[in-house]
Formats: C-alpha cells, sequence, structure tokens
C-alpha cells in the first residue's frame, strides 16, 4: 500500500495550539520531535490530530505568530526525570507530563499573528480554522452564535478579544469577548454554548459571576444567545453603546 | 443507577472520541487515549457516570493486512493505566460494543477470527485499564445463515475458543431480528456469558412471547453475583424520516418521505416510557443495574431525560430508599 502523508485540510481535524517560549522548546520540537505539557496544567482538551506553536517574545521576526504546525504521533505519559534526563534533581523531577511525540514541523502558509500583546496558553481548533485564520482570535470554535457575534466585530472592525482571561493565568475565568475602552474593560459573555437551546449542559469554563467580574476590573456584559440570533447587528449596538459608557474602544496596543 | 450513553459526545462541540485517522496518516491509540480523557472531564462535569467507548479506540487493531498496529494496546500501557485511574476516580463504568461487521460467529473462519482478535484487543484495553468486571465487551449472536441452531452453537463454540481475558469480559445482547432473548438464554446456559437485555429489541423480537420482566429478570440474572448488571434501553423512533434518493428517470435528488419503522432510535428517551419501566421493575425483586440509553441525541438525551425525571419522576432516579 502506498503511503500518502497529507490528510484533506477539513474540520474534522483537530489541532492543539501550544506555546513555544524557548527556542531551546523550539530545537527539541524541530530536531527531536517532541513537546511537553505537564499533567498537572494539561487543558480540557488536549487530544489533537495536530500540534500547531504560538511563538512568544524571544522569536525575533517569528514572534506573537503561530508559524509551525506538525501531525502528533503518539502521546506518551512520563515523568520529568525521564523527559529530561539532564535535569534529575528537578524539584519537579517526578511530575507527569505528556510527551507529545510529532512528525516534522511544516510551515503554515500565512503565519497568524497576535494583534493584542495576551497571554496565550492552549487554543483547541480545527486544521480548516488553522489554515485560514488571519489572526490569532479566528482560532476560537464557538457556538454559532458566538462565531455570528465574532463576525459582526470583524466586519465593523472593532478590535475585540476572544476567550480572553479575565485575570493573568487564570485560564478558567475567561470572558468570550473583551475589549479595551479607553476608561475600562468590558468583558462579553454568552449565557448559552449549547448546541440545543433547552437542554442544560454544563459550560466548559464557568461563567463567572458579575460581581467577581466587577472587582477584578471589567464591566460585564452577559447575552443571551437568542439575542445573537436576532441580528448581530443589534447585538452589536448593545456592546457599543456599554463602551461607549466605557469612553468607547480603545486601539490595541499592538506589537 | 447509572444512565450512558454511546461513544459520540453531542453536548460540546468539538470532543473527539477516538483517533479517526487513516492508516496513512498513522493513527495511534495513544492519541485515542488523549481524546478520551478530554471526554472523561466532559461526562464528570456533566455527572453521567457511564460511557460507552468507540469500537475503533485501538485504530487497526486486529486488521490482518496491518500488523504493525497490532502492538500499540501493549505500548500504550502506562497511559491505559492512568486513563483507568482517572474513570475509577469519576466512578465511570465503561463498556465497548462491537460494531455489526465483527461476527463471532461467521461461516467464514478468517472473518470469526478476526472478530475473536478484536474482541481480545478491547478486553486488553479493559484490563489494561485495570476496570472491574462491570466493563465488558457487548456483542450479538450475529448471522443466521440460514440455521439458526447451527448459527448459536457456532457461537457458542466461538466463545469458547475465546482467550479466557477475552471471555470474561464478554457479553451478549438480544437483537431485533435473528436472535431473542430465549437464543441468547441458551447461548448463556452453554457458556455462562452474562446477557445484555435490550428493551427496544426485545419490543422488536420476542417471537416466544416472553414476558417482558421475565426476560429482563433473566437477562439479570445471568451477571455474576458481584457485578452490576445493565441493559440498553430506548425509545422507538415516532418522527418522520426524509430520505434523499436519486431519481431514477432524471438522476436528480429529492426528498422523500417515510414513516418510521419500530427498531429505529428516536432522537431522545420517552421519560414517560422509561418512568414506566422503571416503576413495573421496582414492583419486583430485582438487583440494581445501569442503562446504556442508544438515542440518537447521545449525551443529550441522557441531560434531557434526567431533567425529566428530576421533575416528573424523581422516584425512578433511585434504587431503592436511599438511591
Amino acid at each position: 500500500m502506498a503511503e500518502a502523508q497529507e490528510p484533506d485540510t477539513g474540520q474534522r481535524w483537530r489541532v492543539l495550539v501550544v506555546v513555544l517560549n524557548s527556542h531551546r522548546d523550539f530545537e527539541v520540537a524541530r530536531e527531536e520531535s517532541w513537546y511537553r505539557i505537564p499533567l498537572s496544567r494539561a487543558p480540557t482538551r488536549v487530544g489533537a490530530d495536530y500540534l500547531a506553536f504560538y511563538q512568544t517574545s524571544v522569536f525575533g521576526e517569528e514572534r506573537w505568530a503561530v508559524n509551525y504546525y506538525a501531525p502528533v504521533r503518539r502521546y506518551r505519559i512520563v515523568s520529568r526525570r525521564i523527559l529530561l534526563p539532564g535535569e534529575p534533581d528537578h524539584p519537579r523531577a517526578d511530575d507527569l507530563y505528556y510527551r507529545i511525540e510529532i512528525g516534522s514541523l511544516r510551515r503554515l502558509p500565512r503565519s497568524i499573528p497576535s494583534h493584542r500583546l495576551r497571554r496565550i496558553t492552549f487554543i483547541p481548533t480545527t486544521l480548516e480554522r488553522l489554515f485560514g485564520a488571519e489572526e490569532i482570535n479566528d482560532l476560537w470554535c464557538g457556538t454559532r452564535d458566538e462565531e455570528q457575534l465574532w463576525r459582526a466585530f470583524k466586519e465593523s472592525g472593532l478590535a475585540a478579544e476572544r476567550r480572553y482571561p479575565l485575570t493573568e493565568g487564570d485560564e478558567q475565568r475567561t470572558a468570550d469577548f473583551a475589549l479595551f475602552c479607553k476608561n475600562g474593560r468590558l468583558a462579553v459573555c454568552m449565557e448559552s454554548e449549547l448546541p440545543i437551546r433547552n437542554v442544560r449542559v454544563i459550560r466548559e469554563h464557568p461563567l463567572i459571576s458579575e460581581y467577581e467580574a466587577r472587582a477584578l476590573g471589567w464591566m460585564m456584559l452577559r447575552l443571551e444567545s437568542r439575542d445573537v440570533v436576532e441580528p448581530a447587528a443589534a447585538c452589536l449596538r448593545t456592546i457599543m453603546e456599554v463602551a461607549e459608557r466605557l469612553g468607547g474602544v480603545a486601539t490595541p496596543p499592538t506589537c | 443507577m447509572r444512565l450512558g450513553f454511546p461513544v459520540k459526545v453531542l453536548g460540546q462541540p468539538g470532543l473527539k472520541s477516538h483517533d479517526t485517522r487513516r492508516w496513512q496518516n498513522h493513527p495511534h491509540l495513544s492519541v485515542s487515549l488523549a481524546y478520551l480523557r478530554d471526554v472523561f472531564l466532559y461526562l464528570d462535569r456533566q455527572d453521567i457516570r457511564m460511557y460507552r467507548m468507540a469500537a475503533d479506540l485501538a485504530p487497526y487493531v486486529s486488521h490482518p493486512d496491518l500488523p504493525r498496529f497490532h502492538y500499540q494496546i501493549d505500548d500504550c500501557a502506562t497511559e491505559l493505566s492512568a486513563l483507568g485511574a482517572m474513570a475509577k476516580s469519576y466512578d465511570l463504568r465503561l463498556s465497548f460494543h462491537l460494531q455489526l461487521s465483527t461476527v463471532l460467529n461467521a461461516l467464514d473462519e478468517a472473518i470469526a477470527l478476526q472478530a475473536a482478535q478484536l474482541i481480545t484487543a478491547q478486553a486488553m484495553i479493559l484490563d489494561g485499564m485495570k476496570l472491574g468486571d462491570e466493563a465488558v465487551v457487548v456483542t450479538h449472536v450475529g448471522g443466521a445463515y440460514g440455521d439458526r441452531d447451527a448459527a448459536l452453537e457456532r457461537f457458542a463454540a466461538r466463545c469458547d475458543l475465546l482467550p479466557d481475558r477475552a471471555r470474561r469480559r464478554l457479553a451478549l445482547e438480544n437483537d431485533d431480528n435473528r436472535f431473542s432473548v430465549a437464543d441468547i438464554m441458551w447461548v448463556h446456559r452453554r457458556t455462562g456469558v452474562p446477557l445484555v437485555f435490550d428493551y427496544l429489541h426485545f419490543q422488536n423480537h420476542n417471537p416466544e412471547g416472553m414476558l417482558l420482566m421475565e426476560a429482563l429478570e433473566v437477562c439479570l440474572g445471568s451477571w455474576p453475583q458481584n457485578v452490576r448488571p445493565k441493559i440498553h434501553f430506548s425509545s422507538p423512533r415516532t418522527a418522520m424520516r426524509v430520505i434523499d434518493r436519486t431519481s431514477s428517470q432524471d438522476e436528480r435528488r429529492e426528498p422523500i418521505m417515510r414513516a418510521p419503522r419500530p427498531h429505529q432510535h428516536a432522537d431522545f428517551i420517552d421519560p414517560f416510557q422509561f418512568m414506566h419501566f422503571v416503576r413495573k421493575v421496582k414492583t419486583i425483586d430485582l438487583p440494581e443495574f445501569d442503562f446504556m440509553l442508544e438515542a440518537k441525541a447521545k449525551d443529550l438525551a441522557v441531560l434531557h431525560l434526567r431533567e425529566h425525571l428530576a421533575r416528573l419522576a424523581p422516584d425512578a432516579m433511585y434504587w431503592g430508599s436511599n438511591g
């Protein structure tokens, strides 16, 4: 049987975007063909057909963007001691890691930049989106309503961020959309992320309370799914009204 | 009681049940296990404690032309053990169900051998996860091939030939047009294989005219004393079916309407039918058991039924006085 390496660029192929924040990790991915994730900090979705790599500020011209991807070959669970034998006395030497073995790194046809200086950790997405994304926010896969609203943001030229952590390092408490206004920050949260509307499914990431959001310095706007099913433009107007009260949306501090 | 569902998760878009890549693209059991870990997190979040894993979890594991895939179960001992521990910590009851193409009683020896290999592989996965005896590999008898008695005998004989580890995990389900509860009872008496009662199949194929509770009781009684039995439950589809049919005249595709067939699964479980069944079960002295719900809406059907039971019949959700 003939070997055929390339699958179709389809929606069914899962991609996990992970972070490379050192040249050493990049070399490990490129030369030794693996990437590591501590089990204790693994995201709610770790399974993927491909890994894609977001490169942080240390990567010069390639920084703050996803430039490479690679097919996943194998997941192993190993201790840090086995993963990094050169560091046997590391305080977390016995901690368990996913060692994700990958095929060779491939360059994306176009890089996917992050326009705002934000912390990226893991983004579960699809190969179709990876190849179609113009910027990092295009990678997130939301419900139909969320996607509709994201398109409305893009069409109106509004600089919104998707799945934005409300506190540094807390991926569990995120806003579905974040807008940075001149006099404050606006978190837009969808009340529902269900494929059907009248079966109660618990959210992957729990909704933060309005009180909690306020305490963290965010103005919270909650949208019912049915609000978005109505023309997204009307929904966008509501968001803009709140944003205006916060001085209007500010230009993001791009890199 | 546990309520479970098979394989595909619908409540959270994007969760895959297993590595679906074709052999050319190097699928691996460990990738399936990573997907399964994500599914387990979802199940725990929704408080769903029963789940049927994908039959193709280990890709090409018994494919005769692809021997390089035959060793992945041994190769994944650590990952299987870790996932099994996770399932245990979530009190998750797991199982497999062989696909209809896997026929242990096939006339063709090669097909039967491949079925035996697949049953063994799935048993090895359950063993590798260190799961208890309630984690089973469910199958049907298979084909009748014009001689039902010989087909049953062949199933029993092939069952006897399975390795101990595979035989210990195997469970047999009544089907909806060939082998009834009475038929699988015969296999049980002959082999000791526990029986999975399928409610809808029983309603569709019961030529012996057994009573519902009688059939349920013999199936539940076929399980070892220390193992909690399970049954399959589904409601018949009642909605109209729309089928795309190609016109023979001009080869255009056109939708045609078809009335539902009684063996087809409904999208959801009829809560009244379920309540009625459970209340009837509770009137007689039967061992407690779990429900695998076979509905097209999968996990959404579990959540939907639970919501209705909580409102309409909270008593139906628990066994005994304290659940």
